[in-house]
């Protein structure tokens, strides 16, 4: 039986956690990170990559100024983390596409852009609508498919490898004091006020602080300091092919070629519960799709698939809520990990320790889930 | 590389990265292209390094070729065929 | 007058090897509909490959084959009259969990639209054979460095041989078998480098009593090193690390023997270090697989019928315990039968009948088993390079150093490794890696492979253009 002791203790390795408990320790707060890596909750490894704010934040006008603000931290972000730890993020600002087909798809997404800069605070929605011609204009060498009515270009957007940035990651909490231990799955939480006694199997560990990013695993973990964290599963397939020649300067949407050349095609939205398989049906889909979008694909060989379980609250926006009865124990949760570990691994941090930005995250706050009573 | 034990008068002709060569019929296109002298194959994606075919049976991935325009295909799996154009891929 | 194909079969058969041929015999005897799927040009599997078009064009070479393959040769022959449904050059790509299976052409050009691309069956056998276990060792990537199969296939599909001399390394009975070929085609095999255990033989010895039953096998392998010894190739024994040497192909091995280093030129080297079942379909499938702690290789876990751990999927020949074509062709037949009796056209008490003379044969072949399984055991060094910048996943050069750096980082699982150093993401799937990544994780975390596990295995099982992908139907 061991026990460790730390500031602040992390539950989960994926990219919240890490992003989490790098920056904590990059902050000087000495940092245990605990992970159990169960393989079918494993969202972070199959991540597409886009660091995206385009699409994200209908209904919460904050949580899109929250993204823009994590795209901006981006470049800074990438370049420190490269500088550190010596591995490519393979990241790229070049903005970012969605690609319609069809003319009803186009007019909603007209719709879409007009109803969030209504709602935004600052009167602007910064998504312009691109005609097949601007489209085409853009992409010079790709021929756009018939059906393409136009796209919408978001010049925030951009693009990393996801696998990397995790790895990058964990380099820097390391290197930056942090210790981390896998194979811990949680058995219970003790609070010990102020500080908690986290159990795993065959460990304990203590900490003033805990942070609670296990996922989909975050709704079991939460109800142990008394937080609801409202998340469920919904499945995503991706197609990854061959490598080839380098044509897409920008992703499209559910379309884009990595660094090394293969393109990777997205994206379903399934209510299959805890199931990871991935399904002709599905990838059927997505492959006609992105040849309709760029015929040219048709030639191009499908090596390998995979399937993961995205972390969604019930709006798909991020949840970061502090415990009132166990304070101290603070759940993250979010279905942008990439995007926003520009600013988990900074201001989320400082929230966490020292409670600042406290106002700012109210938005995010479950509550805003609750069903308010009948009278 | 390899000899062949018997010779067989009936050929056909393929093109390999631009020439022809006269290749018997009813092998693979890497067992032709073996039997001419060719060995390199590919290039390794990652560091460039020469690869040739590893194990003749559709497992090691080392024979992939472009083969009539489509890129990546298994030629220790593909019988050669008259006029078949056959291309190193970059 | 062209032959309607049925969207449903009774029963589906991968791999036109002496299992599946043997079973597409067996299940039409009894009146199924059946369809086998091979991606080779003839039938005949690994073994027997392409045996009708050496009995045609190079029938010296035919009869210098031997007994075993004239029985196979008898064997395709009954197979091509049997009445399947046989599509040559075909790739499954993609088995559903209802049985439906996706297949496409092998050369992606082809076209062969009466050849539906997506069939569902009422019962599947997968008897994809076996496959070479990967040799990882620094070099093998260089032209010129080739599996000792591969060789053989070359000889059987084109008559081709090596036109220099040749190095053979690793064990097993197969290299033993090829070696013996190689000479009869009047290769020059300048060393043999066994890379078998010392006092292998002593260590087998207490199955040797058992392997007696089975005495042909014995006999022939005796016979099979008496030739080679004969021929004076030097063999070198005991051997620790061996390298390929070249600049941008083979050029030389360097090996230790010993405590001295030996450096030899060659034209080839040829590896091979056993077989192991090819468990890429099983996996995708989600069939439950158990270790074979002693060939160390994954294997699905079947009853005495060769069912798997889902319905209406059965396994036969090598892609199950490695056991050669005699037990191949013999578990293709009770897999057959047994699929027979489960369809209904057969009672229990017929199938248990038909099966005796099977079973029976199947203890006179798998005596020897044990024996042989035991003496080619495979040792660590060959399983894991000791040198750590030896690549093990070819199609990413992932080396021995990635993975061991992988697993300091707190990878506990094969997919976690994948995801941080990109082992088995390549076309191969890991077929030529999975092994050795288990195999290197059991080592750092000091646990079986069988609670290491493997990694995931997804379709498509083959690659596939984007295009037939969307349009399947």
């Amino acid at each position: 039986m061991i026990e460790k002791q730390a500031d602040v203790v992390v539950i989960g390795g994926g990219i919240i956690g890490i992003s989490l408990a790098y920056g904590l320790s990059k902050q000087n707060a000495k940092v245990l990170l605990i992970d159990k890596e169960d393989p079918l909750l494993t969202a972070s490894r199959g991540n597409f990559g886009l660091v995206w704010v385009q699409s994200k934040g209908e209904g919460m006008p904050e949580y899109v100024e929250w993204c823009i603000e994590a795209a901006d931290k981006w470049p800074q972000f990438s370049e420190n983390l490269e500088t550190e730890t010596g591995i490519q993020l393979e990241y790229a600002k070049n903005g970012g596409v969605e690609i319609w087909l069809g003319d009803e798809e186009y007019n909603t997404r007209v719709n879409f852009i007009d109803r969030m800069r209504k709602a935004s605070r600052s009167g602007t929605y910064d998504c312009e609508m691109l005609k097949t011609e601007e489209l085409q204009e853009i992409l010079p060498e790709i021929k756009l498919g018939e059906e393409v009515s136009g796209g919408s270009f978001c010049p925030h957007d951009g693009y990393v490898n996801p696998l990397n940035l995790v790895k990058a990651m964990h380099k820097g909490f390391k290197l930056s004091g942090g210790n981390y231990y896998s194979g811990q799955s949680v058995t219970n939480i003790e609070f010990l006020e102020p500080g908690f006694r986290i159990h795993t199997e065959n460990n304990s560990y203590i900490a003033e602080k805990l942070v609670i990013a296990g996922g989909l695993v975050s709704k079991k973990l939460g109800k142990m300091v008394d937080i609801d964290v409202p998340v469920g599963p919904e499945r995503g397939q991706v197609l990854v092919t061959e490598r080839t020649k380098k044509i897409l300067p920008f992703p499209a949407g559910r379309i884009r070629q990595n660094f090394d050349g293969s393109f990777m095609f997205g994206n379903s939205n399934e209510d299959v519960g805890y199931n990871i398989e991935t399904t002709s049906e599905v990838m059927k889909k997505i492959a006609h799709r992105a040849i309709r979008t760029f015929p040219f694909l048709k030639n191009l060989q499908l090596i390998r698939s995979w399937s993961a379980l995205r972390v969604l609250t019930p709006d798909r926006n991020p949840v970061y809520v502090e415990s009132k009865t166990c304070p101290g124990a603070f759940a993250v949760t979010s279905h942008s990990g990439v995007s926003l570990a520009s600013v988990h691994s900074s201001n989320l941090g400082e929230w966490i320790i020292e409670g600042s930005h406290q106002a700012k995250f109210e938005v995010f706050h479950p509550r805003r889930f609750d069903v308010p009573k009948t009278a | 590389m390899f000899r062949k034990l018997h010779k067989n008068s009936e050929t056909i002709k393929i093109w390999f990265e631009g020439s022809s060569l006269d290749v018997e019929e009813g092998q693979t296109v890497a067992a032709a292209l073996l039997s001419e002298g060719h060995l390199f194959f590919r290039n390794s994606k990652i560091s460039g390094q020469p690869r040739a075919p590893y194990c003749m049976m559709g497992v090691c991935f080392e024979c992939m070729l472009e083969i009539d325009g489509q890129s990546s295909q298994q030629s220790c799996l593909i019988p050669v065929s008259e006029g078949m154009n056959i291309r190193r891929q970059t | 007058m062209k032959k309607m194909i049925p969207l449903e079969y009774d029963y589906t058969i991968i791999g036109a090897g002496p299992a599946g041929m043997a079973a597409a015999i067996t299940a039409r005897e009894h009146g199924l509909s059946v369809l086998i799927l091979d991606e080779q040009h003839n039938a005949g599997g690994q073994i027997f490959r392409n045996i009708e078009g050496i009995e045609k064009t190079l029938n010296s070479e035919f009869r210098k084959l031997g007994d075993e393959y004239k029985s196979g040769w008898s064997l395709v022959k009954e197979f091509k009259k049997c009445g399947a449904d046989y599509f040559s050059e075909r790739s499954v790509w993609q088995i559903d969990k209802d049985l439906g299976i996706h297949h496409i052409s092998t050369n992606s050009n082809s076209f062969s639209s009466s050849i539906p691309s997506y069939i569902k069956t009422k019962n599947l056998l997968i008897a994809v054979g076996a496959m070479e276990r990967p040799m990882p060792l620094p070099g093998w990537t260089l032209p010129g460095v080739m599996a000792c199969t591969a060789v053989d296939a070359l000889y059987k599909t084109s008559g081709l041989v090596p036109d220099k001399d040749v190095i053979l390394a690793g064990s097993g009975p197969l290299l033993l078998l090829i070696a013996c070929r190689l000479l009869d085609a009047g290769v020059h095999i300048s060393a043999l480098l066994d890379t078998n255990q010392r006092f292998a033989i002593l260590k087998a010895s207490p199955f040797l009593p058992q392997a007696l039953r089975s005495f042909s096998y014995l006999k022939k392998g005796i016979s099979m090193m008496q030739k080679i010894k004969n021929a004076g190739i030097p063999i070198y024994t005991g051997i620790k690390s061996i390298e390929a040497l070249g600049k941008s192909k083979f050029e030389k091995v360097r090996f230790k023997n010993g405590t001295e280093f030996i450096e030899l030129s060659a034209g080839m080297l040829l590896l091979h270090n056993g077989v192991v079942p090819n468990i890429q379909i099983t996996r995708q499938l989600g069939c439950e697989h158990r270790w074979y702690e002693l060939q160390r290789y994954w294997e699905p876990v079947v009853d005495d019928w060769g069912n798997t751990s889902l319905d209406g999927v059965s396994i036969a020949g090598d892609c199950g315990k490695i056991s050669g074509s005699s037990i191949s062709e013999l578990t293709g037949n009770l897999a057959a039968l047994d699929t027979v009796y489960k369809i209904g056209a057969i009672s229990k008490v017929k199938r248990n009948q038909f099966s005796q003379p099977h079973r029976k044969e199947l203890s006179y072949h798998k005596a020897v088993r044990p024996f042989l399984d035991k003496l080619f055991q495979p040792g660590k060094s060959w399983l894991i390079p000791e040198k750590k910048e030896t690549i093990v996943c070819r199609c990413e050069e992932v080396t021995v150093n990635d993975i061991r750096q992988a697993i300091s980082m707190g990878a506990q699982s094969p997919d976690r490794i994948k995801s941080l150093v990109r082992c088995g993401m390549g076309p191969c799937q890991a077929r030529m890696c999975g092994l050795t990544v288990s195999e290197i994780l059991a080592d750092e975390r000091n646990i079986s492979p069988e609670e290491v596990g493997y990694l995931k295995i997804r379709s498509p099982i083959k690659p596939i253009t984007l295009g037939k992908l969307a349009e399947i139907d």
